[in-house]
Order: structure tokens, then sequence, then C-alpha cells
């Protein structure tokens, strides 16, 4: 019967030809779309690495013509009173490559021997457990790492294992920037461009909470903490640095920003997928319909000749299958050359998620779309389709 | 072979009731070449879709070869026609997507018969009507009486042992139409198929066993 079907289908290209088109091209929208949303999504679903609820930040700034000491008894006085109130938890310091700034440093060599490439923040000793750094191996920076003999390093999981293919570090020297450095601890996660963004091999510096370089206060907040409070934040902020120019962010708030520039267009692309995929359906329930309206004596006569109600059904529903089919599988010979020839910067799963979710869904649309007509093929009467012509 | 008892046939509308069969018994012996004929819209294309089993008669009995059609169910119906019966049209009725031999080997399929014999069962019947050299054109490629001859080919190639023929020569000129009408007397008096035959013409209707003729819906010879 399949191999019937398949001469039928063979002999009438030319009307399959467009529906199989039709297939091909929605098979490839929906690809492109799904790849996108499912390469999103599975970033997402990583975690950050840090803590973004109950946090502010500012951006402070500390004028060039002071001096490091004044910088840090300003700086150290600040941590001093900050954390003197009670609804706040900790404080710590970063460079300006803070979560969700847009900012990154981003540096390589082949120091150790290899190439290496890494994004570069620096911290004091107190931004970690400010932040709520996931520590899986070793430690968070310390007050004493600023009197040892190197810097001290923490990077996070990606790094390790990408460059050092999660051997034991800790305790040994990293070199970057042609500086000697000392692994002390390794974090799970540290993703701070965005939600929607692949984990990147990550170093954290070490920088004492005292250094200039340090202008970005991260403030861990009681849960629960009034919006109110960050007037008297401000002020004692201000009252300290003797300067105004510094805004305090809720960290959360900036997160959902940031995400979304990413929820918005995926939202965009899958509704007008959707409204793709009723057009699709409209129109192959059209096709159908036309079809089994132009092929009424065919079905009586097939009835004549032994078909059952389920044979004609089987039929009909196995043609567009077969068409289906063969648009679904001419289509991944194309999006196949995306992960095989490494096109964009997609994990390999996405594309065959985004694949696999591109047939299913055309299957089932086809599916239910030729389900009806073809239940209705099924019942037409023999005795008056034979003699309509 | 073929047995009708008191066969009715009632068409309803909404407004409108009419009585396609009224009344009617027959019985047609194995081997028995019958004719039917009357004025258009006497019944004859409806009495042949009861004895083809692809309409059902609003009262009555339908027997073929001793069995009692009305028991089965559509699935045994469907089974018992392509098994038993095959079916030849005024308008041919090849599916055009096809080639000769595949509109041939149509019935078989049905009957699940391997894709081999199939081949070998429809050759052998594109012989017996002479168009073994035209099984791989398309039905549009062949002559009115060439198609019906394919007709008559997929109509045998099951053995059924009725025929039942809806004004086969009808669409023909009167050389094709006589050409048909041969091959059907053959098949009638070499295989002893049973052949039921509507037809309007006169000359053709004499050639066979008997003629049966009917008026508004009622057997009147």
């Amino acid at each position: 019967m399949i191999k019937h079907i398949i001469k039928l289908i063979w002999n009438k290209k030319k009307s399959n030809f467009l529906m199989f088109l039709e297939i091909f091209f929605s098979f490839l929208i929906l690809f492109a779309v799904f790849t996108f949303v499912v390469s999103n999504l599975r970033m997402y679903q990583s975690p950050l690495g840090f803590d973004t609820e109950d946090m502010w930040l500012a951006h402070l700034s500390f004028p060039s013509e002071l001096d490091s000491a004044t910088v840090a008894d300003t700086k150290l006085r600040l941590v001093r009173e900050l954390n003197a109130k009670p609804e706040i938890i900790s404080v710590g310091f970063t460079n300006s490559i803070t979560p969700f700034s847009g900012s990154t440093w981003v540096t390589s060599n082949d120091d150790n021997g290899f190439d290496l490439q890494t994004w570069v923040v620096e911290a004091d000793e107190h931004y970690g457990p400010t932040a709520g750094v996931n520590i899986v191996e070793g430690r968070w920076f310390n007050e004493e790492d600023a009197l040892g003999k190197y810097p001290a390093v923490v990077f996070n999981r990606k790094l390790w294992e990408e460059y050092f293919d999660e051997q034991p570090v800790l305790d040994s020297i990293y070199k970057l920037n042609g500086k000697e450095n000392i692994v002390v601890g390794i974090v799970e996660n540290y993703k701070y461009r965005s939600e929607f963004e692949e984990e990147y091999p990550t170093t954290l510096f070490h920088k004492p909470v005292h250094d200039a370089g340090l202008a970005s206060l991260h403030i861990r907040l009681q849960p629960g903490t009034s919006v109110q409070f960050e007037e008297e934040v401000n002020q004692t902020i201000a009252g300290i640095t003797k300067r105004s120019d510094f805004i305090i962010e809720n960290l959360d708030e900036k997160r959902k920003d940031n995400s979304r520039s990413t929820w918005i267009p995926m939202i965009t692309l899958l509704s007008i997928c959707l409204f793709l995929i009723l057009n699709v359906a409209l129109g192959l329930f059209g096709v159908l319909w036309y079809n089994i309206s132009k092929r009424r004596s065919e079905i009586g006569l097939r009835r004549a000749l032994g078909a059952t109600a389920d044979n004609i059904s089987f039929q009909f529903i196995s043609e567009i299958m077969l068409v289906t089919i063969a648009g679904i599988l001419a289509g991944s010979f194309f999006t196949l050359q995306f992960p095989l020839m490494k096109l964009l910067e997609v994990e390999n799963i996405d594309y065959y998620y985004a694949m696999g979710l591109s047939a299913l869904i055309i299957t089932v649309l086809v599916l239910v779309c030729a389900f009806y007509p073809s239940r209705q093929a099924a019942g037409i009467n023999p005795a008056i389709a034979l003699h309509e012509d | 072979m073929i047995s009708l008892k008191d066969i009715n046939k009632v068409y309803r509308t909404k407004t409108v009731e009419t009585l396609a069969l009224n009344n009617i018994s027959l019985n047609v012996p194995k081997g028995e070449f019958l004719s039917i004929m009357g004025p258009s819209g006497c019944g004859k294309s409806t009495l042949l879709n009861i004895i083809g089993l692809i309409d059902e008669p609003s009262g009555g009995q339908v027997s073929i070869d001793g069995q009692n059609i009305s028991n089965y169910n559509s699935k045994a119906i469907a089974r018992f026609r392509n098994e038993k019966l095959g079916f030849i049209f005024q308008s041919f009725h090849l599916i055009s997507d096809l080639s000769v031999i595949d509109n041939v080997e149509l019935p078989l399929i049905y009957r699940k018969v391997g894709a081999k014999q199939r081949r070998e069962m429809a050759e052998e019947a594109l012989t017996q009507v002479g168009l073994k050299n035209r099984m791989r054109h398309f039905p549009s490629q062949l002559s009115g009486g060439q198609k019906q001859r394919v007709a008559i080919a997929r109509a045998i190639v099951g053995k059924p042992s009725i025929i039942l023929a809806d004004e086969p020569t009808g669409n023909l000129d009167s050389v094709m139409g006589n050409e048909v009408m041969d091959i059907l007397l053959n098949l009638n008096n070499n295989s002893g198929t049973t052949i039921v035959m509507v037809t309007h013409d006169e000359s053709m209707a004499r050639k066979t066993n008997r003629l049966v003729r009917l008026f508004d819906g009622s057997q009147v010879q």
C-alpha cells in the first residue's frame, strides 16, 4: 500500500511540490526560531552564579587627585558605616565590570603554555560572600591574600574544565598578563553579562577592599528591606565620599531589564511562528479539502474495489504524511549543515532540539489537519461519488 | 448466485421521498449474462449498486453465493466486494495519475496480494483484453475503447465470480462498443463469470442471456 501511495505521490509530483515547499520552508522558519528560543532557554536555565535579590549596586568614583590613602580611608569608613546598619548584611567592591552593565574585559595569552582566553573581573575579599558566589573548590579571597607573594585569583568551573581539564589547580601558579597569580578557589558559575548568555571562562582577581580601582559597591540587604532605605544609603554614601554623582540600582531590576531585551524578541518570534503555524494549518486544511473534493470519484472507485473506510482514511493521511516527511527530510538536510559546519556560535544540542521540535510540530500539525478531511473522505458514499462525473 | 428479494430503495430529503426501487425480486443464476434496461431514472444503476453492495436497500434482502449480505459489517462487505465482484463503469473511472498496470493492480492491493504476484496477475488480465503492450501508458494516452478494456482488466484481475457493468458501452462508438461487448461475452462464455449489465443499447442487451426491464423502479419484464 505504501509503495502504491509513493507511486501516486510521485506521479502527482507537480501538485505535491507546492505542499512539499510549504512544509520545507515552514520547517526552516520553525528551525530558525526554535534554535534561537532553545538556545536562549538553555542558557537561561544555567545559574548566574550570584544573587540578585536584595542586592543593590552603586557605581562610585574617586577623583584621580585623591591619594590612595584617602581613598582607602574613605572606602573603609564606607564599609564600616554601611555594615553597621541593621538593614545591610554585607557590602563588597568590584571594578566597573559589574553584572548586567554590558562592560566586559577579555584578555588572552599563552603564558601558561597554552592559548587561554578569559573574561576578567576584579573583586575584593567581601564581594564573594556579599554576592552569594558559589565556591566549589578552595575558598573566596581573604585579607591575607593581599599580603601574599602572588595575587590571588578565583576562576569559574568553565575555565577550569576548558583549560585545566578539572585537574587540581588550587595553590598553583596561573599566569595572566605577564604576571604570576595563585589560584585560591573555583566558583561554579559567574555569568555576569546576561541570563541569556553562555558561561564564559572567567577569572576573578583579588584586589583589597581599599583599592581605588574597585569603585562598584555591592550591598546585600536583609530580605524585605523597603525601598525607602535607599535614601538613607544614598545619604551615607554621599556624606562619606562627598560626591553625589552616583546612583543606586536594584540588581534584580537590572537583571529583569537586561533579560527583557531577549524575552521580547523571543516572544515576538514565537508569536509570529504561531501565526505562521495557523496559516500553514489553514492552507493545509484547504488543500486537503480541495484534493478530496476533486478525488471523490477515485474514492468511490476505491471503495467499490474493496477499500474499507479505514483504507481510504489511511491513504489520504499517508499521502500527506509522506510529502511532509519529504519536506522535513529536505529541511533537515539544510539545517544539519549548521551543527556540522559550526556556522553559528550555538551549541549543537540546541540545533538538534530545534530540528526535533520543528519536525514534531509540523508532523502533529499535518496529522491534525489531515485527520478530519481524511475521515470525511472515508465517509463518502461510493454509489453517489461514482455517478458524479 | 445473486438473489434479490423484495428490494426497495427510497431516497429521502427533508421534503421529498423518492421511491427508486419498488419490490424488486430477482435471481441471477451462476454463469448468466443478464442485462437490465429501462429509461433514465428508472432505477437501473441503483439496482446495480445494491447488487454490487455499494448501496444499501431500504428494504428487502440481498444474497450472493447463498450468503445473506444484510448481516455483514462494512469491513466484511468491502472484503466481499473485493473478492467476489468486479465493476465496469460507463465513464471507466481509471485513476489518471496511475499507469495502466497500476490501475489494474488496484483491487489486488486491497486484497494484500504481494507485489510480484500482483504484477503477474495484472499482466495476465491486460493480455486477456489485448492491452499488455500499453501497460506503461497512462489513461490520458488511451482511446475510449482502450480505457474501457483497462477497466475490464481491472474488473477481472481478481478473478471475481460476478461482474457488474454499468453501461460499459455507453461512452463508446459502435465499433469499440462491440469490441468491449465481445470481451464481456467471452468472459461469460469461457470463464463462466456471471455478468449483470445495465445498458440503454437494445442491440447489446439482445446479445445477453436475459433481459430485465425496469420502469419507475419496478420490474416490468
